[in-house]
């Protein structure tokens, strides 16, 4: 059985509209970079909340290692699921540094194997130097590094990333897109990364998933 | 299948959060669908003695007073909202935020002060005989009529229509305004073709504030022995003891509340209310020179001085003159009744509000977006109908827990609900939920989403995620809720004369009780704390705008 097993999972916002996520069914294996493109209003983030556990799926099933994380008579909760996300603008917690922020997913950690995990993450994504710095004192690509090492700290078994790159230049762009393709591979890290910049997703993703803008009438098509 | 759907979601949204919510919005409403079921009651004989002879006094008192008042606001409001935004003058910057000072004073300590300040032995006839030997016909300065009331209210209740649309007007009016003028249009004609219909909405929304703190005022009507609904609901009570019948008028005068909202909202279907860009940019006025200058200048001056300095200043002069004679030893005991009441009842209150706004956000529903709104609803409902609402059902739960008091040695059939403080709280929260959560609903609309998120995928529970990312968030939130809803109930009357324990009095009541017995000097003091504590609100609200200026 596939790592990841979404299963004919359809999603409305409210119950008289139309859906925006309609039958998909989908399956990945361990260690798979997913790169999920498709048009404004395709579902792409949606996808992501989904299998995250911030939205609720009309119908359908999504399973994470062979474990039910939703179907029509179970919900798990998003903190049960061991799924961590970077989002759009990095949701990093402005009243923490970027420390604590990083610390934050490592409760279940005794206090010396939090501060070897923390240490580990700073150093994944090269930010020892800024440890005591709050969110606003750093920049885009700082921030976005921060967020990865919140995200990846606990471990999680599956990495899902709401257009990590979007508020970034385009030079920083590129550096960092080289970086998470490292930081990923070095991780051996299951992740779905959703962007509309077809470069994003080609430098770092193994697999590509094309989400049609109008779900009933097209067919999404996957590329390798 | 869809059963075990619904079950999923069910199971899924029903929790701590939700379950406080309901319960928040029952305890709201409870009183109020309470008090309109006594309609479908048959009256008792009492009901018709005042329906015949007085319902019509009181209904037209409360009418001439809402028209007359909301009018002379509306006008003093907009005119003087559109002299400080549309012209430069001496002083204007001053006046742009001194001229809401009038809400720190409560309209029933205005109206005392007034009275005495305009009596025969007033300052105003005094000084008028002593220095200049002129004596004032009988009546003509002095304000214990109708027309006195609707002066008072007037002067102390324009700033609601003059702050909100100063703010209207500041921000959404400069290219409409801008283009008139370059069209060729004068002063007046922009004012009344361009700035009225614009400013409609509004000087809507501020004059529906001074239609329900007319309604709700019985400090200002009773003081000026104007019937309105509002003393007439006193009068039965507690005059008559006929409690059927303070319920029947208080659900009428409900009634009128409820017709009002749908007025409102029928006459604001189907128009824009906001820019039809969103590149708005601020007014810039027109300096007005010379003797137009000075002419703006001197009448912000007197509104200033007749709508807060004047009976300001003569509080702090009895004050001053009386303040050794006045000192009570019952003075600290009345502070700490004040401080405790408004303290408890604003921490319930802001308990509620944060697990409720918590609840509307966690689930963003029509059905939870009306719960917020219901739980908001107590603020627009006048204090002595929410009085007589929480008065019914604490008595009715007395009935129902009367074997219990038995059981417990109280005996059977004793009031313990209805002569504790916990009716008198209950009436506070009830009143002034909307105070709280209107803060908390801001403070959660300025946290986005995406941090509670992030920490639940970061295996946070919901509960931690409260205490560890939106607590902490909030903490300026909760501050200005705690300060605005604790003041307000510091001033709060109608509500505490009614359902206070026996021998239970507040800074409000013996201020109201003094000048009542007329002993208005012994009344200064306390009032003149009152208004110290008023300005605090009123300073609190204004302060990002006094940065900005």
């Amino acid at each position: 059985m596939s790592y990841i097993n979404i299963d004919h999972v359809t999603f409305r916002f409210a119950p008289k509209e139309p859906a925006v996520i309609d039958e998909l069914s989908l399956q990945m294996e361990q260690g798979d970079i997913m790169g999920i493109l498709g048009a404004s209003g395709s579902g792409k983030s949606t996808l992501l909340r989904l299998i995250a556990g911030l939205e609720m799926p009309e119908s359908g099933s999504i399973s994470i290692d062979e474990c039910l994380m939703v179907d029509e008579r179970v919900f798990m909760e998003p903190e049960r699921r061991g799924v961590g996300m970077v989002f759009q603008d990095y949701a990093l917690f402005p009243n923490m540094t970027v420390a604590a922020n990083i610390a934050f997913g490592l409760h279940k950690l005794k206090k010396h194997l939090r501060l070897e995990r923390l240490e580990q993450m700073l150093e994944l994504v090269q930010m020892e130097a800024y440890e005591r710095r709050y969110p606003h004192e750093l920049s885009g690509g700082q921030q976005q590094r921060v967020a990865l090492a919140r995200a990846l700290a606990p471990q999680p078994s599956v990495l899902l990333m709401d257009e990590p790159f979007s508020n970034l230049d385009a030079d920083l762009k590129a550096d960092i897109r080289t970086d998470l393709k490292q930081i990923l591979a070095k991780a051996g890290m299951t992740c779905l990364l959703v962007s509309h910049d077809e470069a994003d997703i080609d430098t770092v993703c193994s697999r590509i998933l094309r989400l049609p803008k109008d779900s009933r009438k097209e067919v999404l098509t996957e590329d390798t | 299948m869809r059963i075990a759907l619904l079950l999923r979601n069910l199971k899924r949204h029903v929790n701590g959060w939700t379950v406080t919510s309901m319960t928040g919005a029952a305890v709201i409403l409870l009183p109020i669908l309470y008090l309109l079921l006594s309609l479908f009651l048959p009256p008792n004989d009492n009901w018709s003695t005042v329906k015949q002879f007085l319902l019509t006094d009181y209904v037209l008192g409360s009418a001439r007073l809402v028209v007359m008042t909301t009018f002379f606001a509306v006008c003093i409001g907009v005119a003087f909202a559109w002299l400080v935004v549309g012209y430069t003058f001496p002083l204007r910057n001053v006046f742009k935020w001194a001229l809401a000072l009038p809400l720190a004073m409560p309209p029933y300590i205005a109206a005392y002060t007034y009275s005495m300040m305009t009596g025969y032995t007033g300052i105003i006839q005094a000084t008028l005989r002593n220095r200049f030997g002129i004596v004032l016909p009988p009546g003509i300065i002095e304000v214990m009529s109708e027309r006195g009331a609707v002066f008072v209210l007037t002067l102390f209740l324009f700033p609601y229509v003059f702050m909100i649309t100063r703010a209207f007007l500041e921000r959404q009016s400069a290219s409409y305004i801008e283009n008139a003028r370059l069209l060729g249009h004068r002063p007046l004609s922009v004012f009344i073709r361009v700035v009225l219909p614009l400013a409609r909405p509004a000087i809507m929304a501020g004059g529906m504030l001074v239609v329900f703190e007319v309604l709700s005022d019985y400090g200002v009507a009773n003081y000026f022995g104007v019937q309105t609904i509002s003393t007439a609901i006193f009068q039965t009570w507690f005059g008559m003891y006929d409690m059927a019948s303070a319920m029947r008028l208080a659900a009428w005068l409900m009634i009128g509340v409820i017709s009002l909202f749908i007025l409102e909202h029928w006459l604001r279907r189907n128009r824009r209310y906001s820019d039809t860009t969103s590149q708005t940019h601020p007014l810039k006025p027109k300096a007005l020179k010379g003797a137009a200058a000075w002419v703006a200048c001197m009448s912000c001056g007197l509104l200033l001085l007749l709508a807060f300095l004047a009976p300001f200043i003569q509080l702090i002069a009895w004050s001053v003159q009386y303040g050794a004679k006045i000192w009570r030893s019952d003075f600290a005991e009345l502070a700490l009744n004040t401080l405790q009441g408004a303290g408890i009842a604003t921490a319930l209150i802001l308990l509620v509000a944060l697990l409720s706004s918590r609840a509307v956000r966690m689930i963003d529903s029509p059905f939870m977006q009306a719960l917020a709104r219901l739980i908001s609803a107590g603020y627009s409902v006048p204090g002595a109908i929410i009085a007589i609402g929480v008065l019914a059902v604490f008595t009715v739960l007395d009935g129902w827990l009367s074997p219990l008091y038995g059981s417990l040695g109280l005996g059977e059939g004793s009031l313990v609900l209805s002569l504790s403080l916990a009716m008198l709280l209950t009436g506070y929260v009830i009143r002034y939920m909307a105070t709280g959560y209107s803060a908390l609903e801001s403070g959660y609309e300025k946290i986005p989403r995406a941090y509670s998120e992030a920490s639940r995928t970061l295996g946070r529970s919901s509960l931690v995620t409260f205490i560890r990312v939106e607590l902490p968030l909030l903490k300026g939130s909760l501050l200005s809720g705690f300060v605005l809803t604790f003041v307000e109930i510091i001033k709060e009357l109608p509500l505490t004369l009614l359902l206070r324990p026996f021998n239970y009095d507040t800074l409000s009541t013996r201020a109201y009780q003094y000048a009542t017995d007329e002993r208005v000097f012994e009344a200064a003091l306390p009032s003149l704390l009152l208004v110290l504590i008023g300005l605090v609100t009123v300073l609190f609200i204004l302060n990002p705008e006094r940065r900005s200026i």
